[in-house]
């Protein structure tokens, strides 16, 4: 279908489409993607707004690879270089830290939409399955991450992490070993969270976001229920580009300028360093763990990780459970009640952790 | 929907009406918020990734006491690449010249003589007077000057320093 | 929202993220990056020396190397360079030097300080040589062949004449293919403070300030003057560490900016603590605003001499050529433009002697402006009422010592030396001079200085106690010893001088307290002790 000039008669251009025939036509038919127009309400940019996160996040965080050196004796200090030393390295490393956290809460409130829109049934289940492998990979990424700053509670954060999934049953030992590198939390972890967090998470990431994007290009956008007002035929799509694009340009600026907001008000520092012989008083992970974390404290440490494990099963496969649930005739309110309780259920563990 | 959006189906047509003074605007204003926005952070990536400067460009070597230039002598220093500098005194003040003649290279001498504070070079018979300037020979042809090195004096204990670019060790003379 | 509308928002952001980030530049610049230090610069005339001495001695050379000196190209031979008329010069690999680099050698570049050193008591710390302290370390404690005691004792501190071995002729003996001469071996290692230098000069810089490396941090450092401002004659770094101010400086001693470059000031770069530098030497703020700048003459602030017997406070005479003097309180102080005859020790033909030279006096100090110059360093602490009473305090003290124990002690020693019992030339031949000696020298000196930066315990339980203990029961009781050493009468007549003595009303607690107060002190033990204590 290309209309491109040959060699023979249009010279430069030609050349240059015959070594990349690539037909420029079919990004402006992409481009033309039809969005149906309850996109225009913002917090459908939900799903966008934590790829862009991700963007950002990969970005700061190969210019903080430039600086980083992976090993128990010079992690600390390179944070610390880049924090004081650097040129806007304090800035660029806040950035990646308010990101994380902006990141996990974008990522939550997504899959709140998506859940509460019911989105993710038939035929869109595998892209809530594939949502929620992504939400567990933005949840490692965090606790990767933070490792790497080898401060004490990082250190230590990483001992606790380790001895919780040593109580998995039957593959807790293995997951304890391979997260650890050994037998305890050394430069052999340190070295594997690196790996993790630069290498192997991001790539799964990728993967993962480009079958998320390509399977709602393939689905389409749901369209919502219900609305109220019926919308005439021809408002019920706009374009990607440039309109739905735009915004999504728009939200893209809000988020920099909170996180440079973030950044400027409260800017990463750095706790202790990391000391094997020292294990202080109170050890935290960081907040998105909270609710595991409480959990821990009320119930044995078996009965939280086997909670934690069936609960993480539901929520993977989620939509077929509601499936079932609907051919029950159990109706649609019951998937919103049980959305609402485990929300609120969640937020009390994380919260009550915040406040000890 | 607003005047400027095409329903779907209709590829490119907002491209083909004719571009309004708003429409144009309303381009610039976006392509222009995202390059100073993005590209004052993409000035500040930059920076982070080129490490700063911790050193300072120029240094202090010390070149003795003021006693040790009495009016009309001369010292020979040498900076840190090994280059010679000439520290010359007169009755007005202190200053430090390169020796080497701005005409072909040659090394240059004080000659304190009463009343002809001069620098002289022997190779081609240039002349300068006590401020490096050229009197006679060929860098007064050419109105070449002596290449004049800042001398810092500290009063307080009466001492020379010569204020020299500071090189890497493997460059030093 | 319509396209435009959007596109404008876009536009609008974009500025207002450009203005965070300009916040973020802004930060940015207000970062303090440390600078890194340079690194040593060895020139040409230096490089033969640091080529061998790296071997020879690499922790010297290494010292050297972090040193500021060695940030500004300053060498080995820029400070060994010696004179061509210096005894101790020789020719060595190429440079004529001396292994001794005297004030004089500083004083090439560091002229200031050198100009307030030289008049001081620093400088002065090696004419103690024909002393009673000399006596005790060369006789009393030595042999006439091995005065140990005193080269590796009081020399170490006060310093002594720099000396060297001669041949048969009398000329200093020198060896080796490089003519080195050599130096007589109980003179040197020696960094005293008052040493007398061959070229003349007195002093050693490098006694506080240490060698190779000459860190400010160093000299700054209390522990620096503790080497020798210590002991049972002069305690002062154990009075210091007792102190509230020693306290403070060990518990901030990271806080007082010890190793910051240049100059240092109590009240700007520092505020946790003085140190013996503070407020003997270094800059302090004016409550005006303004720095005064330190002074390496480290008696200008003092108001007392708490050196000898009877305490006195001190005016100073400037002379024109720098030399200074003190003038006890009460000494008939000249007048500038005056010409006075001083008297000057000096070193002749490797001997310390008095010369009378005659000078002109520049300006007179007198002890109270001496004691504000200290009083305006206190002031960046403490107030002036506080400041004002702390020496009402002190002095009061000194004049207790002075009034009940040295005065009195000092008559009873002129009295047996007026009677014949004591000769001025056998220093200590009775057991009543080493008594005196102790009560004066040792704790008086020590009650007077725990009073001076206020240690508590060394103003009463070793020092006022000790020396009212002394006084009592071995000072008096050896007087009348000495007395009776020459004949019966005589020791008599001083039996009934020392009661006469002890009955004037402040010993007359000696026989016994009245019987209200005793009551007193019967009634306090039995009420905080019961009847089984006290």
């Amino acid at each position: 279908m290309s209309i491109a000039p040959s060699s023979s008669t249009g010279g430069w251009r030609a050349r240059l489409s015959e070594m990349f025939p690539f037909d420029w036509e079919l990004l402006r038919i992409a481009g033309a993607e039809p969005i149906p127009h309850h996109l225009k309400r913002w917090w459908f940019a939900l799903g966008g707004t934590v790829m862009y996160l991700f963007v950002i996040q990969v970005v700061t965080g190969i210019a903080l690879t430039f600086y980083y050196v992976p090993t128990p004796e010079e992690a600390y200090a390179s944070v610390g270089t880049i924090t004081t030393g650097v040129r806007f390295g304090w800035f660029i490393r806040s950035l990646h830290h308010w990101g994380s956290h902006f990141m996990i809460v974008a990522a939550i409130l997504h899959m709140l939409r998506v859940y509460f829109t019911g989105a993710y049934r038939h035929p869109r289940q595998l892209n809530w399955m594939i949502g929620a492998c992504l939400l567990v990979v933005t949840m490692l990424f965090g606790f990767t991450g933070y490792s790497l700053v080898y401060e004490q509670l990082s250190y230590w954060g990483a001992t606790v992490a380790a001895n919780i999934a040593e109580a998995m049953p039957l593959i807790g030992p293995t997951a304890a070993t391979f997260l650890r590198g050994g037998l305890e939390v050394g430069s052999n972890t340190l070295t594997r969270f690196y790996v993790l967090h630069i290498g192997l998470l991001p790539t799964v990431a990728l993967v993962l976001i480009g079958l998320h994007i390509l399977l709602i290009r393939l689905h389409g956008v749901t369209e919502l229920e219900d609305e109220g007002q019926p919308v005439p035929e021809e408002k019920r799509f706009f374009r990607f580009w440039p309109d739905h694009a735009t915004t999504e340009l728009i939200v893209g600026f809000v988020l920099m300028y909170l996180l440079t907001i973030m950044a400027l008000i409260w800017p990463a520092g750095l706790g202790p360093a990391a000391d094997p012989t020292h294990t202080p008083e109170h050890i935290k992970p960081e907040w998105y763990f909270y609710f595991n974390y409480r959990l821990l404290k009320i119930v044995s440490l078996k009965v939280s990780v086997v909670a934690t494990l069936v609960a993480g099963l539901a929520f993977f496969g989620w939509p077929f459970i509601d499936g079932w649930l609907i051919k029950r005739k159990w109706g649609r309110e019951l998937p919103l009640i049980i959305g609402v309780l485990a929300f609120i259920g969640f937020l009390v563990l994380t919260v009550w952790e915040s406040m000890t | 929907m607003a005047d400027d959006e095409t329903a779907v189906g209709e590829p490119g047509a907002a491209s083909e009406s004719p571009l309004t003074r708003r429409s144009w605007l309303g381009i610039a204003a976006f392509w222009g918020g995202l390059a100073v926005g993005y590209g004052t952070l993409a000035w500040q990536y930059l920076a982070f990734l080129l490490p700063a400067r911790t050193k300072p460009r120029t240094r202090l070597l010390f070149a003795g006491s003021l006693s040790d230039y009495p009016v009309g002598g001369a010292r020979e220093v040498h900076d840190l690449e090994g280059n010679e500098v000439l520290i010359r005194r007169t009755e007005d003040n202190l200053k430090a010249f390169s020796s080497r003649c701005p005409h072909l290279g040659c090394r240059v001498h004080w000659e304190y003589e009463q009343g002809s504070r001069e620098f002289f070079c022997p190779c081609h018979g240039g002349v300068f007077d006590a401020d490096g300037n050229p009197l006679a020979g060929p860098p007064a042809q050419g109105n070449q000057h002596m290449e004049e090195v800042k001398l810092v004096i500290d009063e307080a204990s009466q001492t020379v320093y010569l204020e020299v670019r500071d090189v890497p060790h493997q460059e030093r003379a | 929202m319509s396209l435009s509308a959007k596109q404008f928002t876009v536009g609008f952001l974009g500025l207002l993220f450009l203005a965070a980030l300009l916040i973020v530049a802004f930060q940015e610049s207000k970062q303090h990056r440390v600078e890194e230090k340079l690194d040593p610069v060895v020139t040409a005339t230096n490089r033969g020396c640091v080529d061998c001495h790296a071997k020879d001695s690499p922790a010297l050379v290494m010292q050297w190397e972090e040193s500021a000196h060695a940030r500004y190209g300053v060498g080995c031979v820029d400070c060994h360079l010696a004179e061509p008329e210096d005894i101790d010069g020789w020719q060595h690999e190429g440079a004529w030097i001396s292994a001794l680099v005297t004030p004089l050698d500083c004083a090439r570049c560091h002229t200031l300080e050198y100009d307030q050193f030289k008049g001081s008591h620093h400088a002065k710390a090696g004419e103690i040589l024909a002393s009673l302290d000399n006596v005790l370390a060369e006789k009393a404690a030595g042999l006439p062949d091995n005065i140990a005691d005193a080269v590796n004792g009081c020399w170490q501190c006060h310093g002594t004449i720099i000396r060297f071995e001669r041949d048969e002729q009398g000329e200093v003996l020198r060896t080796g293919k490089e003519n080195r001469p050599v130096i007589d071996p109980d003179t040197w290692p020696n960094s005293g403070m008052g040493r007398l230098n061959p070229d003349g000069s007195k002093g050693s810089c490098h006694a506080c300030h240490s060698r190779h490396t000459f860190e400010a941090k160093l000299s700054r450092s209390p522990e620096n003057c503790g080497k020798c401002h210590m002991g049972p004659d002069h305690p002062q770094i154990e009075v210091y560490n007792e102190s509230k101010h020693g306290i403070a400086f060990y518990a901030s001693r990271d806080d007082m900016a010890l190793d910051k470059e240049g100059d240092w000031v109590l009240g700007r770069d520092y505020s946790a603590a003085p140190t013996c530098a503070t407020c003997h030497i270094s800059s302090y703020m004016t409550p005006q605003g303004e720095v005064i700048t330190n002074s390496h003459d480290v008696g200008e602030r003092i108001s007392w001499t708490l050196r000898p017997v009877i305490s006195t406070k001190l005016n100073m005479v400037v002379y024109d050529d720098g030399y200074k003097e003190d003038y006890p309180d009460g000494k008939e102080l000249p007048a500038i433009g005056d010409t006075v005859e001083t008297n000057e020790k000096v070193v002749e033909d490797f001997e310390l002697v008095t010369k009378t030279v005659p000078r002109t006096v520049a300006s007179v100090v007198t002890w109270e402006q001496r004691r504000d110059s200290m009083k305006a360093g206190c002031l960046n602490c403490h107030n002036d009422t506080y400041v004002d009473n702390f020496y009402v305090q002190f002095d009061s003290l000194v004049e207790l010592y002075n009034e009940k124990f040295a005065r009195p002690a000092q008559q009873w020693m002129d009295m047996l030396t007026a009677d014949g019992v004591l000769n001025p030339d056998a220093p200590f031949e009775h057991e009543v001079q080493w008594v005196f000696w102790e009560l004066w020298h040792h704790e008086g000196r020590r009650a007077r200085h725990g009073a001076s930066m206020m240690g508590p315990d060394y103003t009463h339980w070793h020092g006022m106690y000790e020396v009212s203990k002394h006084y009592y029961t071995e000072f008096l009781p050896a007087i009348i010893e000495a007395a009776e050493s020459q004949s019966a009468a005589l020791g008599e007549k001083y039996r009934g001088l020392v009661e006469e003595h002890l009955a004037q009303p402040e010993h007359t607690w000696m026989q016994g307290l009245s019987p209200e107060e005793a009551e007193r002190l019967r009634q306090m033990y039995q009420q905080r002790y019961g009847e089984a204590g006290g």
